[in-house]
């Protein structure tokens, strides 16, 4: 860990401690700061808005009952991001994984701020990702995305650490075969775009 | 594990640092040794920029829009709300309770079921060698009775000396029967069967060898 994390991780204690006595300030705080990194990862188990709020809110209602009981095994976004994680799994068992068809999105739910170059990247992205498992998809996310070690990845998805190992190299080896593919077809789709 | 870009060891150590070079978690050492390595394998070259680019496409901000603000507002909405469980628990109450009942139901089930099978194997309808002979009432005799004789005899001889079959008949056709009339002494009746047409053969239990 370095200083900014270790600096992060001390103040989502401070507001994890002041949560547990029922500080609702605390709370919005630390909901604040993870809704961005949450909406993102959870967005690599489902694409729809309404799950992923749902998932978010239920993780941070358990984050807010079970705030006291945390003992500072690991650090706090490791334990909030596995708390999302199995919520999310338990949303997805119940609703399915029903993936929303990205042509299917109205346009204003693309960020009107993105440009060109991240639109190409993140079409690429979605086109390499739908070749993954779930459990592939979340490793390259929380490994490239969120930063997490290998360790913290095995506790959050409550497996050995050499599991995690695999399915990153799957992953990676499974994207190194159809990522340069895909470059080409976003390429050719974009120049096709008027 | 064979690394996509297994050229030489040096590609497989490349392969294994690449994200974390990329991430700044890796060690100075490890740095360098990729960036060494780098300059002169141009497949892992290419390798690492597609995981750069791949690295970059992650970090880019969820493409689904959420406000914070209103989720926020609907969570604190939701600890107001007294003992509220999550939506999906509730939800799911029913199943869980019939799930709990049939794991209750089968445990009955299988303990009733070991009950009986415990008691049967308490009582075993055999018996080994090395067990003691099942006691015999006292003054019971073995009696092998003619194979020509009728039921009819049969029943007579049993009638008329006060005789009732407490066992038999086992292989050879002996029966064990014992009085029923306490006047009577064994012997007397060991006489009387011996003296009887169509008993071939009888002797006390206690006697025989």
């Amino acid at each position: 860990m370095n200083d900014a994390e270790n600096d992060a991780d001390a103040t989502d204690r401070l507001l994890l401690q002041r949560m547990s006595a029922g500080d609702r300030v605390a709370l919005s705080v630390l909901y604040r700061s993870y809704h961005g990194r949450l909406c993102r990862f959870l967005s690599r188990l489902t694409r729809r808005a309404d799950i992923i709020e749902e998932v978010i809110n239920d993780c941070f209602w358990i984050a807010w009952q079970k705030s006291a009981t945390f003992h500072g095994d690991s650090r706090v976004s490791t334990w909030i991001m596995g708390i999302a994680y199995r919520c999310g799994l338990k949303a997805l068992r119940q609703h399915g994984s029903e993936p929303v068809d990205e042509d299917s999105l109205p346009e204003d739910r693309i960020p009107s701020h993105d440009p060109d170059d991240d639109r190409v990247l993140r079409d690429w992205l979605g086109k390499g990702l739908d070749r993954l498992s779930v459990d592939q998809r979340v490793v390259i996310e929380l490994v490239y995305g969120v930063g997490h070690s290998l360790d913290d990845v095995a506790v959050i998805m409550q497996c050995p650490v050499g599991t995690v190992k695999a399915r990153l190299f799957h992953a990676r080896v499974k994207l190194r075969n159809v990522l340069p593919g895909l470059a080409g077809e976003v390429s050719t789709t974009k120049e096709s775009v008027p | 594990m064979t690394f996509p870009t297994d050229n030489g060891r040096d590609c497989s150590r490349a392969w294994e640092a690449m994200p974390w070079v990329l991430l700044d978690s890796a060690p100075q050492e490890q740095n360098e040794e990729l960036m060494a390595h780098l300059s002169t394998c141009e497949s892992c070259r290419a390798e690492f920029a597609q995981q750069d680019r791949l690295r970059r496409a992650v970090s880019l901000p969820s493409d689904i829009p959420l406000d914070a603000n209103v989720g926020l507002k609907r969570l604190l909405a939701r600890l107001d709300a007294p003992q509220e469980e999550p939506v999906r628990a509730r939800q799911g109450g029913w199943f869980t309770r019939a799930l709990v009942a049939a794991v209750l139901l089968q445990a009955v089930g299988l303990g009733a079921l070991g009950i009986r099978l415990w008691s049967e194997e308490a009582n075993p309808a055999y018996r080994t060698l090395s067990q003691t002979a099942a006691p015999v009432a006292a003054g019971a005799i073995h009696v092998v009775p003619d194979t020509n004789m009728k039921v009819a005899d049969w029943d007579a001889v049993l009638r008329n000396l006060h005789l009732q079959v407490v066992g038999g008949p086992n292989d050879v056709g002996a029966y064990t029967v014992v009085a029923t009339d306490p006047a009577s002494t064994p012997e007397q009746t060991l006489r009387q069967l011996r003296g009887t047409h169509g008993i071939r053969f009888a002797e006390p239990v206690a006697g025989t060898p």
